[in-house]
């Protein structure tokens, strides 16, 4: 996908990346039939106060041109403040916001960040499965293991927690994972981690 | 070389003066004047700790380093008591209490088992909040000056964990006196983070932050409290503890008397990772997070996990505690229990009447009628230890001693003692000092380890395989205050322990010493290792990830010590 078909959006979001996640969904839903083929997360570390962006990779120019002009006009249809919207040169919004989702789009699009929510195959990603299973299923191109250089065998099990997060490094969609119970992997990122002062 | 060493070390070298000072007495477990008979049942309890540890008694002495002339190792001088060396005294400076929102414990409870685990100094540290701040911190106090008097041999000082604007936690606590609740109600009403709504890693937050610390430290100036310490806890859990933070809260106060000191080497929590059958199923320490858009963006994913129970920051060779070592300035590290709920403990918190908000705590805890592995922590002492050697048992003498860096940490009750001391052209120095020589004097390193001299907590004798000689170049201040690596640092030579026993001692030869250099000591069960996050060349058998839902914190073992620097001129 080219660099056109990305469109950011920042709406300001703090706090947990689940809360991304979901307003990540609640837009690809709004897309119907134009659904998004990825779905990522950004963190924005510029201005006043740090937040989570999102992009959206759309399947074709027209769809990506069809969101753009949606969120740019309508709003994305729920309360909060405008958000602030990116597509190629284009920005629309407060300016931080609209700086944020250029950001976003611009990390997306170069494939250099994003930690990805939605993408190829992504629904296939559940239960138990082996690594090289993981690999054919979905775009995941990489499984990095925490702490070893080399890559898994291809026959070790990965225990999704149905929550498979990977991101974009250097051009390619790869999944961090790490060792657990029973000599299998399960991604790196925690469905629900630790939060503070609760109980700990 | 532009290091500050001379001022901030040199008072570390005159070991021999011996003298009493205000440490006029001696907890009695610890005095061998004192008869068994005459001891309480926690103070027996207490003496037969040390005995079994080989800290009471006659000990190592003809062995030490110091056998031509100058001291004894503090575990090694009969009666406990040092004659010119240091008392190490093991403590914890995290410990949570029905004051803090996810706590449950008395302050009593948990004092009595800190005593009964061996802690000789523990720090009350109950969470900052809007709550604490109107009430807990008032409430707490009378808690602990019970607990002072009815613990005679264990110091109890008070003090909280500050939520640091823009970071992660910390512990603050003062020294006892009559200011001791009014300074760090003020602290906290002004400086916490959660408190002031100041959470966010903004650079107006991070500046509030600094401000906090130069309040505390104005506190000692103006003498309304004797000490103050900070100590930053479970440092890379998030993310949010950036390096340029940490070199901040280490500036913001006089090199003559610091503030912020250092951080924890290894978290709380450390029974989180037991499998799920028996335990929490989940990543020790707790340490199960990823990047948050509050977290530093040059921390990569490795730096949210535990490594043999140790934060990245420290376990990691040549990493971010390394580079803040090759600075030449203090930076110390810690263990601690972070104590909130305890594994396997029956009482649970009390209620239903309990509410938080408006009492300012929790009830006092009830039987709860079956044991609860839904928890993570352990009782303070009871796996965690900081030993600090210190000038007489005093809450003065602990404060002293944490601030010059003479602190090793060990888990699970691996060593029973430690004595480092790095010796050349007449003189030496220890943990946290600095040793000045003329350039191209020889120096040695010398350790004498007590071996595990009896079961720990878990039950069984632990057994050190392996001691690592860290050593790195001192290259100065750093430009660029977020560097989070040393190039320079690495595993300069490892020592296999084949005895399981006794004492063991190791010299390390640093040759013709013709550069500032900096050492320091790690040691391991050999149960589980994997080459470091640096490579081979650095690091050939460093701790490995801990397993997420499997990670016995009993059978991974680690030990560190903090750093002796060697500066020629």
């Amino acid at each position: 996908m080219s660099e056109s078909h990305v469109v950011g959006v920042d709406t300001g979001h703090t706090g947990a990346l689940r809360g991304a996640d979901h307003l990540l969904r609640a837009f690809a839903a709004e897309l119907g039939p134009d659904a998004a083929v990825s779905g990522c997360t950004h963190h924005v570390r510029d201005g006043l106060r740090p937040h989570t962006a999102l992009s959206f990779a759309l399947p074709s120019e027209r769809a990506a041109r069809a969101l753009w002009q949606r969120l740019a006009r309508d709003g994305p249809g729920r309360s909060g403040d405008a958000p602030g919207v990116a597509f190629g040169d284009e920005r629309h919004g407060p300016g931080e916001s609209a700086a944020g989702a250029a950001l976003a789009a611009a990390e997306h699009a170069a494939r250099t960040g994003g930690r990805a929510v939605l993408y190829p195959g992504s629904g296939a990603v559940t239960g138990v499965l082996t690594v090289a299973r993981l690999l054919e299923v979905c775009a995941v191109e990489r499984v990095a293991v925490l702490g070893s250089p080399e890559a898994p065998s291809p026959e070790t099990l990965l225990v999704t927690r149905e929550h498979v997060r990977p991101e974009w490094r250097e051009g390619r969609l790869v999944l961090v994972a790490m060792p657990a119970a029973g000599g299998t992997l399960v991604p790196f990122e925690v469905p629900d981690p630790t939060p503070c002062c609760a109980d700990h | 070389m532009g290091h500050t060493h001379g001022h901030e070390h040199g008072h570390h070298h005159h070991h021999e003066h011996g003298h009493e000072g205000a440490d006029t007495t001696l907890p009695a477990a610890f005095d061998t004047a004192v008869p068994d008979e005459a001891l309480t049942p926690e103070q027996r309890s207490r003496r037969s700790l040390l005995r079994r540890a080989g800290l009471l008694g006659a000990g190592l002495a003809a062995g030490s380093v110091l056998a031509q002339g100058a001291a004894t190792p503090a575990y090694a001088s009969t009666g406990g008591r040092r004659k010119n060396g240091y008392l190490w005294l093991a403590g914890d400076h995290h410990i949570h209490t029905q004051y803090s929102s996810d706590g449950k414990y008395r302050v009593g409870d948990q004092v009595r088992q800190g005593a009964a685990h061996g802690l000789d100094w523990m720090v009350i540290t109950d969470h900052g909040s809007d709550a604490h701040a109107r009430i807990g911190v008032d409430k707490v106090n009378p808690d602990i000056r019970e607990a002072r008097d009815t613990y005679e041999d264990t110091l109890v000082f008070q003090g909280l964990e500050w939520n640091i604007p823009a970071a992660e936690h910390g512990t603050v606590f003062v020294h006892p006196g009559r200011n001791e609740v009014a300074v760090l109600k003020q602290f906290e009403t002004d400086y916490d983070g959660s408190v002031k709504g100041a959470t966010d890693s903004t650079p107006a937050n991070e500046a509030l932050a600094v401000a906090g610390l130069t309040f505390l430290s104005e506190q000692v100036r103006s003498r309304r409290v004797k000490d103050v310490l900070m100590l930053a806890n479970h440092p890379a859990r998030k993310g949010l503890d950036s390096p340029h933070e940490i070199r901040a809260w280490r500036d913001a106060t006089p090199a003559s008397h610091q503030i912020a000191v250092g951080f924890e080497g290894a978290p709380g929590h450390q029974a989180g990772g037991i499998e799920k059958t028996y335990g929490m199923g989940v990543a020790r320490g707790l340490y199960d997070n990823s990047p948050s858009a509050n977290s530093f963006a040059g921390y990569p994913p490795e730096s949210y996990r535990t490594w043999g129970g140790f934060d990245w920051m420290t376990a990691t060779v040549g990493g971010l505690w390394d580079s803040l070592l090759a600075e030449g300035r203090p930076w110390w590290i810690t263990a601690n229990s972070d104590s909130h709920q305890v594994y396997t403990d029956t009482a649970v918190r009390g209620g239903p009447d309990s509410d938080f908000n408006l009492n300012g705590r929790h009830t006092d805890p009830v039987y709860g009628g079956k044991i609860d592995t839904t928890q993570g922590d352990y009782w303070p002492g009871q796996y965690s230890r900081t030993h600090v050697g210190s000038d007489g048992f005093s809450y003065a003498a602990v404060m002293d001693g944490i601030r010059a860096g003479r602190i090793w940490v060990d888990h699970g009750g691996l060593l029973s003692g430690l004595d480092a001391r790095v010796a050349g052209g007449g003189r030496w120095a220890t943990l946290g000092g600095a040793l000045h020589v003329r350039k191209g004097t020889r120096v040695t390193l010398t350790v004498d380890l007590g071996l595990a001299g009896g079961a720990n907590w878990a039950g069984f004798v632990p057994k050190l395989a392996r001691v690592d000689v860290v050593q790195g170049d001192v290259t100065g201040p750093v430009s660029d205050r977020d560097t989070l690596s040393a190039p320079t640092a690495r595993v300069a030579k490892s020592y296999e322990v084949n005895k399981s026993s006794g004492t063991v001692r190791l010299t390390y030869d640093l040759g013709a010493v013709d550069r500032p250099v900096y050492v320091r000591l790690r040691g391991t069960d050999g149960n589980r290792s994997a080459v470091g996050l640096r490579g081979a060349a650095v690091d050939p058998a460093g701790p490995a990830v801990d397993v997420l839902g499997d990670a016995d914190p009993w059978k991974d073992l680690w030990f560190y010590s903090n750093p002796v620097w060697v500066l020629p001129s």
